[in-house]
């Protein structure tokens, strides 16, 4: 065991800086703490090591505000200062007002500003310049399309289940409006917690908010073709536990489904209690206004008895024909009559030798829909236009129901919950009810009142994690906006505030704001203006030289962490460059169009499984609403990190690849996006202005011109040259990256 | 001032595709697919998978029962068939055993028995370790195949091929380190090859049909190769005066080496799967020559040409999940078997063949296997239905020494009864054939070093193949 500590750590020690996710302590003090207990006997028990360890864990103490420290204006820089002087690091210079829009933008909306936003902000005299862009930022709707998406990647969201069959969950998309709406509403987080939890037992008269319990819907589940229901259930509950542990208060209760937690005071008994809160949930579809919902429902009714008697029309003139056609093809078999008696034959009553002719026939056999349409009386003609014009009729006013996925509870009694032991569903040991961790002081969750409708377990949890008491919920939901602003948490691990996360980078800070948060009515949008009008977010991203060698992981923040745009950003970016992209908001998931090579390894037939949308002008819609299947990634996402919704994404990877570099250069969507770019800028200046935001540099326009000039020859058009330039923008270092 | 890399490089001059980062591919920092060092002493350095998803019958192909011949037609006792879990057949107690259709002979000197199924394979039976007692509890294909490549049957874990070349980098910059090649649409789809948590980087490179096998790799419609290493050149000219302005970032130096690589690419990859210069006489060893194998025969001779050029890691997937299936036996053992077999098993001797002839054997192992077997039960009249709890694999070539079984099932082929090996325990023995310990082999996740095997691979049985 402690071999396998020694080597794994040597593991993370040799890994990419950008991946690389420190560990509590030295390494050699971990291997030194496990032969003590190896030596002491292993006893491996909560009340043992680890609960001794973490009972004063600081992640488990409610946090206190600090005084700002003094000698800066901005507390943010108050608190990174004295770091800063202690390791003698001076700091990067005020990034100038491009470098700073830009950031502002991409980090807020996901979109970068126009070249006229850019002018307008350099030239902007205001001494609030910079404020106000920051509030025009927050109040775009774009912004909650920015950070819906960090939500939605910690939600594992997705718009199918997975698995062989990967069926859609079909209005998964309306939980994503929601997550997006909330934002740019700036929901108090404490209250979109007790929506994705609970509304259904905390808001149940308000449909917008119990749209939040698609939380529990919009994850992976194992498609029901075989006998496996009692499975998908305690996996179902597995991911609640999980997924909520991690989300809300990074802790990793599901590593205690089969043992204690091997490093947090989290025994195995925890994660039934908790598992206990969720048993009683089951799917609920959320009537978004009540009536129009009914209404809905009965015309689906009614529409239904309608479709089968129609179909029942088309299956019988359909089968006659196929029947007639399939016999007068079958002449050409050896022995015809032998064949067709052997298709007659039921399936299950064929002999061997009358399945071997099915087989041998099956291409000969077969007979096409428009070979049946070509052989349509008249009569029968008319019979299926008529029934053309009922299927029409029928459907020129369906649409999506008025509804979305959620939960309620079964009622007021819930299934039993007990202690699987080993983790072994099937080998049920002692019987546990709900209740709190006991890391963060235990204690149960009470039975509801004789007459309640549900059980309220999950309103209780929700409760408890909404609450300025928690120590975890502020702390958590700070650093991971500090994570997504400054490109690494307070706390590296910000999923995890176990025992392994080691101490804050800057402890006091991270209570400050955490404290403030709450103070701030969980106001998400004022933590955002309080973090990006600090001195160290307005940086320059210029690694000095002292920096490099003090303090190469930059975790003093002397200097901005520059980074590489996600996947969604870079193709909303290049659809805002070539000036295609739509703006529209909301509503089901966008299938883009993808060539065959791109399609290819899709599980199934991708008619089925790969729709596209029939509007064009949607497919040029930003990137979070398109569709997301769990067993089938776009390409161009998969390249470049984006997460499979299979389970919470804490931080994406930003890896650096060929294939990403293939899929800039030559895939259908870029090479589009270069034309339509090259169609508007018809000068090189122009082309600069759109994808970067700034005109070029006299030598740029003389690398251009000369470029222009010899891609004439080589391409053979000057419209031609001009795409090349454009797809070498769109290729670009300053294109990809956000200083 | 201080003359960095980088100035070195500005400084040279020298336009795109003529310098070769060498440095910055090479270099193990910046470049997570450089060689590294096993663990320990490597008996394989590539490794072949064969993966006949969708279910192959074991009791028809490696695994031969009297026993179930003897009794075909009658029921298995209530107490064993309870003992199973089915998905298309409703109740296995009322089920009866169908023996085998097809006839056992022994193959090569060792005289391994093989069916008619796999007669040319057969003809390699010397080189193969057949491990008749693989086995698990997970009956519908997704999750099998999840769990077979990755350890969990959730997707959404870095599977093997990506744990491999995590673990060894590749000893060729200019192709893809993991290779797969599939027959289009699987049962399992992407999740089955993909790099999970780990860096995109690992993740495995479909290779498509066609002269152009990686995804984006051709010059778009009417882009001229001239014309497209100018545009190259003036990214690389760009990326160069932003990354000057900005000092040192070895992001930034990996990106611009990324273009370089992905020219490489253009220009390795087509040659790599350009097999003109074969002969015929190793086209027709791998079926080539007949419509049936040929695709598979392809595909076969592609994995030796990829690891003569270094690749790491190449699974092959026969079966599909619209069109040639080998699940297609639920109602259809006959059929399915025949022509499933038909389509693989002449490639796979010819790869074989191939690889011992070149000596490549000696240090490429070839593995076959799938999610699940079949049932010894019948569906139907005609069929045989998912079956998990003993099922086959084999595993040739790297010193695994052939002409044996490793491992049994019971008389009838429902469960694996010696010594039983679950996903991890496989999935351990091919990490150490390549040299490398599963439990070393870790990768810090959710604040958890996480491996291939988790908790579990204590079966590992390399020392049986070898010795």
């Amino acid at each position: 065991m402690t071999r396998r500590a020694a080597c794994s750590t040597r593991q993370s020690r040799t890994r990419p800086n950008r991946t690389c996710l420190r560990p509590a302590s030295s390494p050699d003090e971990e291997i030194a703490r496990l032969r003590e207990w190896i030596d002491a006997g292993a006893e491996w028990s909560v009340s043992q090591a680890p609960a001794a360890a973490g009972s004063d864990w600081w992640a488990f103490r409610n946090p206190e505000k600090p005084a700002v420290p003094a000698g800066a204006t901005h507390p943010v820089d108050a608190f990174l200062a004295r770091k800063l002087a202690a390791e003698g690091l001076s700091t990067a210079p005020e990034a100038d007002r491009a470098t700073l829009i830009r950031r502002a933008s991409f980090d807020l909306t996901g979109l970068p500003p126009s070249y006229e936003d850019v002018q307008a902000f350099v030239q902007d005299k205001d001494p609030q310049a910079y404020e106000k862009l920051i509030d025009r930022l927050l109040a775009s709707k774009h912004y909650g399309e920015k950070w819906g998406r960090h939500w939605l990647d910690l939600v594992r969201y997705g718009d199918t289940s997975g698995f062989e069959q990967d069926p859609y969950t079909l209005e998964a998309y309306r939980y994503r409006d929601y997550v997006i709406r909330s934002f740019n509403d700036d929901k108090p987080y404490d209250r979109f917690v007790k929506e994705q939890i609970a509304a259904d037992e905390i808001y149940p008269e308000e449909p917008e908010a119990r749209v939040g319990t698609g939380y529990y819907r919009v994850n992976a589940n194992r498609d029901m073709l075989f006998k496996v229901e009692d499975l998908n259930r305690v996996e179902k509950l597995t991911d609640y536990v999980d997924t909520t542990s991690k989300v809300f208060l990074a802790l990793s209760v599901g590593c205690a489904r089969c043992h204690d937690h091997k490093f947090d005071p989290i025994p195995q008994k925890d994660f039934y209690r908790m598992q206990a809160i969720f048993a009683p949930a089951v799917n609920d579809d959320v009537f978004l206004e009540y009536n129009s919902a009914r209404f809905y429902s009965l015309a689906w009714n009614t529409r239904d008895f309608k479709l089968r008697n129609i179909a029942d029309q088309i299956k019988t003139i359909f089968g006659d024909y196929g029947k007639k056609l399939r016999n007068e093809k079958l002449q050409a078999a050896e022995n015809p009559q032998e064949v067709i008696d052997a298709y007659d034959t039921a399936k299950d009553e064929r002999t061997p030798r009358q399945e071997e002719l099915v087989t041998e026939y099956e291409d000969l056999a077969k007979v096409g829909n428009d070979e049946i349409y070509a052989a349509l009386s008249q009569e029968d003609q008319e019979r299926i236009d008529a029934i053309e014009k009922r299927l029409v009729g029928l459907f020129k006013n369906y649409g999506p129901p008025p509804m979305a996925p959620g939960v309620i509870d079964v009622g007021r009694e819930s299934p039993r919950t007990y202690i699987a032991l080993r983790g072994n569903p099937e080998a049920p040991g002692d019987e546990v009810g709900p209740g709190y961790l006991t890391a963060l002081g235990g204690g149960d969750i009470p039975d509801p009142p004789l007459h309640a409708p549900t059980t309220f377990r999950r309103k209780h949890l929700a409760e408890w994690i909404a609450s300025p008491d928690n120590p975890l919920t502020a702390r958590v939901m700070v650093n991971r906006m500090w994570q997504l602003h400054f490109g690494e948490g307070l706390v590296g691990t910000p999923s995890d505030f176990g025992l392994r996360a080691g101490k804050p980078s800057h402890p006091e800070l991270l209570d400050w704001l955490a404290v403030t948060f709450v103070e701030k009515g969980w106001s998400m949008k004022a933590m955002h203006r309080l973090l990006m009008t600090s001195d160290a977010y307005k940086r320059s991203s210029v690694e000095s030289d002292s920096a490099r060698t003090k303090d190469p992981e930059n975790r003093l923040l002397s200097h901005f962490n520059r980074r590489r745009l996600s996947a969604e950003e870079i193709r909303d970016a290049a659809l805002l460059a070539s000036g295609d992209l739509n703006e529209k908001m909301f509503g089901p998931p966008v299938v883009v169009p993808l060539d065959e090579e791109e399609l290819y390894g899709i599980t199934g037939n991708p008619s089925d499984r790969w729709v596209v949308t029939w509007d064009a002008s949607e497919h040029v819609r930003r990137s979070v609403y398109l569709m997301q299947r769990r067993a089938f990634q776009q390409p161009m996402f998969q390249v470049f990190d984006a997460p499979d919704g299979m389970a919470t994404c804490e931080r994406r990877n930003e890896s650096t690849t060929a294939p990403q570099s293939l899929t800039l250069l030559n895939s259908r969507f870029m090479v589009e996006r270069a034309e339509a770019l090259a169609s508007k800028a018809t000068t090189a200046e122009a082309a600069w202005r759109m994808a970067f935001g700034r005109a070029p540099k006299p030598e740029e326009s003389r690398l251009a011109e000369a470029f222009l000039a010899k891609q004439k020859e080589l391409a053979g058009s000057d419209e031609k040259a001009r795409v090349e330039l454009a797809r070498s923008l769109l290729n670009s270092n300053e294109f990809l990256y956000v200083d | 001032m201080k003359m960095t890399r980088r100035d070195a490089l500005l400084r040279t001059g020298k336009g795109f595709g003529a310098l070769a980062l060498a440095g910055m591919l090479e270099a193990a920092e910046t470049n997570p697919l450089a060689p590294k060092a096993p663990h320990e002493k490597a008996r394989a350095k590539s490794v072949i998978y064969l993966f006949m998803h969708g279910g192959v019958s074991h009791v028809d192909t490696f695994d031969y029962k009297p026993e179930l011949q003897k009794r075909s037609g009658q029921p298995l006792s209530v107490e064993l068939a309870k003992t199973i879990k089915t998905s298309f057949i409703h109740d296995p107690t009322k089920a009866i055993l169908r023996g085998s259709p097809w006839e056992f002979h022994p193959g090569g000197k060792s005289g391994l028995l093989i069916s008619d199924l796999y007669a040319n394979v057969r003809k390699q039976a010397d080189h193969l370790a057949v491990i008749r007692s693989c086995h698990s509890n997970v009956f519908d294909h997704a999750p099998a195949i999840y769990l077979v490549n990755s350890g969990s049957q959730f997707p959404g874990r870095p599977c093997l091929g990506s744990w491999v070349t995590y673990g060894l980098g590749t000893e060729n910059q200019n192709l893809p380190a993991f290779v797969v090649m599939s027959d289009g649409s699987t049962k399992s789809g992407p999740p089955a090859y993909s790099a999970g948590f780990l860096p995109a980087v690992y993740q495995g490179t479909v290779f498509r049909g066609g002269e152009n096998p990686i995804l984006h790799l051709r010059t778009p419609p009417g882009v001229t190769d001239s014309a497209q290493k100018e545009t190259l050149g003036l990214i690389e000219q760009l990326d160069r005066s932003h990354l000057a302005a900005r000092g040192e970032d070895s992001t930034l130096e990996a990106r611009i080496a990324s273009y370089e690589l992905a020219f490489r690419m253009q220009a390795s990859a087509p040659e790599a799967v350009d097999i003109s210069g074969e002969s015929e006489a190793t086209k027709k060893l791998y079926g080539m020559d007949d419509p049936k194998t040929e695709d598979f025969g392809r595909k076969c001779l592609l994995a030796r040409r990829l690891v003569e050029r270094g690749v790491r890691f190449i699974q092959l997937y026969s079966g599909t999940n619209v069109g040639d299936d080998w699940d297609d036996a639920h109602n259809d053992l006959i059929g399915s078997h025949v022509r499933m077999a038909g389509k693989t098993d002449k490639p796979i001797a010819g790869l074989l063949a191939d690889l011992a002839g070149r000596g490549m054997l000696e240090d490429t192992l070839v593995v076959w296997g799938g999610e699940f077997g079949r049932t010894p039960l019948a569906q139907g009249a005609n069929g045989r239905d998912h079956h998990p709890y003993g099922f086959t694999m084999w595993m040739a070539g790297a010193g695994v020494q052939g002409g044996r079984a490793i491992g049994e099932t019971d008389e009838f082929g429902v469960h694996a009864t010696v010594d039983k090996f679950d996903a991890h325990d496989v999935n351990a023995t091919i990490l150490r054939m390549l040299g490398l310990d599963h439990e070393r082999l870790t990768y810090l996740y959710q604040g958890r070093e996480q491996s291939l095997t988790d908790v579990h691979g204590q079966g590992e049985f390399s020392a049986r193949l070898t010795s």
